[in-house]
């Protein structure tokens, strides 16, 4: 077994395992995420030749990415030489030369299309780099920059094994070894002189330079050779990069040698790497944009597959945080799961059961604080449902137990809070200095008139105030006076305002109570945030 | 007129024909709507950061200050929470000071200017007012108004209406061509911010809300803020229908005579009857 056997099957081992693990998490997260709500109906013909059309539209033409000009160019680029280059040279063995007759790599169209193609491809990596730095550099990762790294590497070395290939005289002996077994001494020099002339390759010797030598070398290269080779200068850049390699240095063989293996090398590494992380994203976003139809809501029928799927398409590209319409509570608070991007990948590991605990606090309190305002969904330029994701998600971990701070306090009794908070030091609100609740100010007014708790229209509706309820609003302002802030932070009437200011707008004394009441919710979040270690 | 529009989150998904009707009049009433990609008014995370919720507050009248326009919004917690933002910076200088930092890193100025106001607001404010544009009175339909409350409390903090006797939406209502009812309980809360936070209280006042206005005799409750439609709309799907909620948006449409279509009406829907 060689290199390129051994590298092959590896290569080819790793991507078909991975590949196949990858399916498996859709099937198993698809389900884990709970029993999607029917959408929109089952589509007609007609409907799902439209979603059909809407899907291409997304993956040939990358419409979605036209948000950012720099970044459409610099995929289309890519794209447009890198999937040629993949089935029409990579896999020539199984596609080229079964299909088009006569096929032989050195040949024109081929050996120009190659460099053509390379040439798209290694100019969009560029643009894709600065994007990346630009305008996405605070969401990268190492396999972000990583992948970029061994599609240029493949690329470039490519070039520069093409290029050593030219000036090989060692590829030229090997060829007129093969094919040319009856030559003269005389017609070998001619046609070495010809060929040194015309297509660049660099023999250490001597060669002549008379016309009629180079003729000669001409007439038998047209006889021997041209029906399988093409003149090297159509592999224009490849040629061209030959002037970078000194005429007095005669490195043409080693540095053949050295970029094949990098070449093929770098190529296997992409494939065994293709299923794992974001290398998978070309397989995964292809799958989910046609899956969606061009469709940018929430409307689009829904199975557990579809959102297993989408929960593996996401490249990363960080327009969902971008635009998220909570980055600001993201800024304040510092939680990166507030924002869709890092929230996907925490919500995946949590549905594969490997999100550490306090991420897990985190992922709850980003599942809660989005807004569902469909914003990243229409921005995916993966297609991804988020907007379906964060409402399944929300709903499947609110049933687990897992409903944000609200869930968390109402787990234990108002009593149960105050004993554990009565001895911390609760005198500071935030970084603020003393809050509303802290200040005799806020209370020397209040006369216990129970207005506040009269015009209540939570307490109206309860049947049992003390049991649904714990205090009363008027209640919870004696005990502030009192400056028992501990007993008030887990009562039920805290957690269960509804923050209509009934109450602050028809006190006779002016105690601002719903204020009050929205403070101790926030130091209650602050409280539990800190408790788990987030803030 | 022209206003920098700021539907809030809940319409884009949760109910996109509140921001078709209101797009729809405001077209009809030669009210221009610039649309700057806002982002959340901060009132959901109120509950849970006092600064996350003023800081997405006045990142969006900065936004509005920086194009030179007033900020008009449908929906009235995402204006109570805008005006409370302000009042609240205003109030603390340390937290403004925080705010202006935050600001700053984005390349925005603290927003002294840009004033915020409710659809209703514009509507009341348009010279010569909504009747002379009514096209199609809705004679002999009885209307209930439902304020909601971050709109009208705290009156101080949001310069809405008289917190205790408001009339604004009654006056609206009436140049309709519609009737409005009186109805007791139209300024108390529909229950929606308890919603995925306490379902029993929830439901329980949202079915004293619609017991209250069936009674009052009116055909349809009207609401005039996303949070409130969510509740008496979707959300009160679930149990017997004893008055249906529509969005004042929507009746005010038909009235200027835009199409049922136009403003989000299916066929059948209750209101059709009254437009023929």
């Amino acid at each position: 077994m060689d290199f390129f056997s051994i590298g092959l099957v590896l290569a080819c081992a790793s991507a078909g395992l991975g590949a196949l693990w990858r399916m498996r998490g859709w099937f198993r997260r698809g389900a884990a995420m709970g029993r999607p709500e029917q959408g929109r109906p089952r589509p007609g013909i007609l409907g799902f030749l439209g979603m059909l059309g809407g899907g291409l539209a997304d993956l040939v033409l990358l419409r979605r990415t036209l948000r950012s000009p720099l970044r459409w160019t610099g995929h289309t680029l890519l794209i447009l030489g890198f999937v040629p280059l993949i089935v029409l040279h990579a896999m020539d063995g199984v596609v080229t030369r079964p299909l088009f007759a006569g096929y032989e790599p050195t040949l024109d169209p081929w050996q120009f299309l190659r460099n053509l193609f390379g040439l798209f491809s290694v100019l969009g990596l560029p643009l894709l780099f600065l994007n990346r730095y630009m305008a996405l550099k605070k969401f990268s990762r190492l396999q972000d920059w990583t992948l970029l790294a061994v599609v240029f590497g493949v690329l470039v070395s490519g070039f520069f094994l093409e290029s050593f290939k030219i000036m090989s005289a060692g590829d030229f002996k090997r060829m007129t070894d093969d094919y040319f077994v009856d030559a003269e001494p005389e017609e070998l020099i001619s046609l070495k002189a010809y060929w040194a002339r015309e297509n660049g390759v660099r023999f250490r010797e001597f060669l002549p330079t008379a016309p009629e030598m180079l003729e000669l070398g001409a007439e038998l290269h047209e006889d021997r050779c041209a029906g399988c080779h093409s003149p090297t200068s159509s592999a224009f850049v490849s040629r061209s990069m030959t002037a970078l390699v000194p005429a007095s240095l005669h490195i043409a063989d080693q540095g053949r040698d050295l970029f094949w293996h990098v070449h093929v090398g770098l190529a296997f590494l992409g494939l065994a790497l293709l299923p794992w992380g974001k290398f998978f994203h070309p397989v995964a976003t292809g799958i989910n944009l046609l899956s969606r139809g061009g469709s940018r809501a929430t409307d689009t029928p829904k199975h557990t597959l579809a959102r297993g799927l989408a929960l593996d398409a996401c490249t990363r590209c960080g327009q969902c945080s971008l635009h998220c319409s909570v980055a600001q509570a993201h800024r304040v608070l510092g939680n990166p799961d507030i924002l869709p991007m890092d929230k996907l990948a925490d919500l995946r590991r949590h549905l594969d059961d490997r999100l550490p605990p306090d991420r897990s606090a985190a992922l709850v309190e980003g599942s809660h604080i989005c807004t569902e305002c469909l914003r990243c969904t229409q921005v995916c330029s993966a297609g991804i449902d988020l907007q379906d994701l964060w409402m399944a998600s929300k709903k499947a971990l609110t049933e687990a137990g897992r409903a944000g701070v609200d869930g968390e306090i109402r787990k234990r009794t108002a009593g149960e809070w105050a004993r554990e908070l009565a001895s911390r030091d609760l005198g500071r609100v935030g970084g603020t200095g003393a809050g509303l609740a802290d200040r005799a100010e806020s209370f020397w007014g209040c006369v216990q008139c129970t207005t506040c708790t009269g015009v209540c229209p939570v307490v109206a509706v309860s049947e049992d105030p003390s049991r649904d309820l714990d205090l009363a609003p008027q209640q919870i302002m004696n005990l502030l006076r009192m400056g028992l802030k501990a007993q008030t932070l887990g009562a039920r009437m805290v957690w269960s305002c509804t923050t209509c200011y009934k109450c602050q707008e028809h006190c006779p004394q002016g105690v601002p109570v719903a204020d009050i009441l929205y403070e101790l919710r926030q130091l209650g979040a602050e409280i539990l945030r800190k408790k788990e270690g987030r803030s | 007129m022209k206003y920098a529009y700021f539907p809030g989150c809940k319409i884009a998904h949760h109910l996109p024909i509140h921001g078709r009707s209101v797009e729809a009049v405001c077209t009809r009433l030669g009210v221009e709507l610039l649309r700057p990609e806002f982002n959340c008014c901060g009132y959901p995370v109120r509950h849970e950061s006092r600064d996350a919720s003023v800081y997405s507050a006045l990142r969006n009248l900065a936004l509005a200050e920086n194009i030179g326009l007033d900020l008009m919004t449908p929906c009235k917690c995402c204006f109570g929470n805008l005006q409370q933002a302000r009042h609240q910076a205003g109030q603390d200088e340390k937290l403004k000071q925080r705010m202006k930092d935050l600001l700053h890193e984005e390349g925005l100025e603290f927003p002294e200017k840009a004033r915020v106001r409710h659809f209703l607001q514009i509507l009341d404010d348009l010279p010569g007012g909504v009747v002379s544009a009514v096209s199609r009175p809705l004679k002999g339909l009885k209307i209930a108004c439902h304020y909601g409350c971050h709109a009208l409390r705290p009156e101080n903090i949001t310069h809405f209406d008289d917190p205790l006797a408001p009339t604004i939406f009654e006056r609206l209502v009436a140049a309709t061509g519609a009737a409005p009812l009186p109805w007791e309980l139209r300024l108390e809360c529909c229950g929606y911010p308890l919603r995925g936070r306490d379902e029993n209280i929830a439901d329980l006042l949202v079915a004293k809300k619609m017991a209250g206005a069936s009674s009052s005799g009116a055909d349809l409750l009207a609401t005039a803020c996303t949070y409130c439609q969510l509740q008496f709309g979707s959300e009160n799907q679930k149990r017997p229908q004893t008055i249906p909620a529509v969005l004042f948006s929507t009746i005010l449409g038909l009235a200027l005579g835009l199409s049922p279509d136009e403003v989000g009406i299916k066929p059948g829907d209750v209101l059709t009857r009254f437009v023929v």
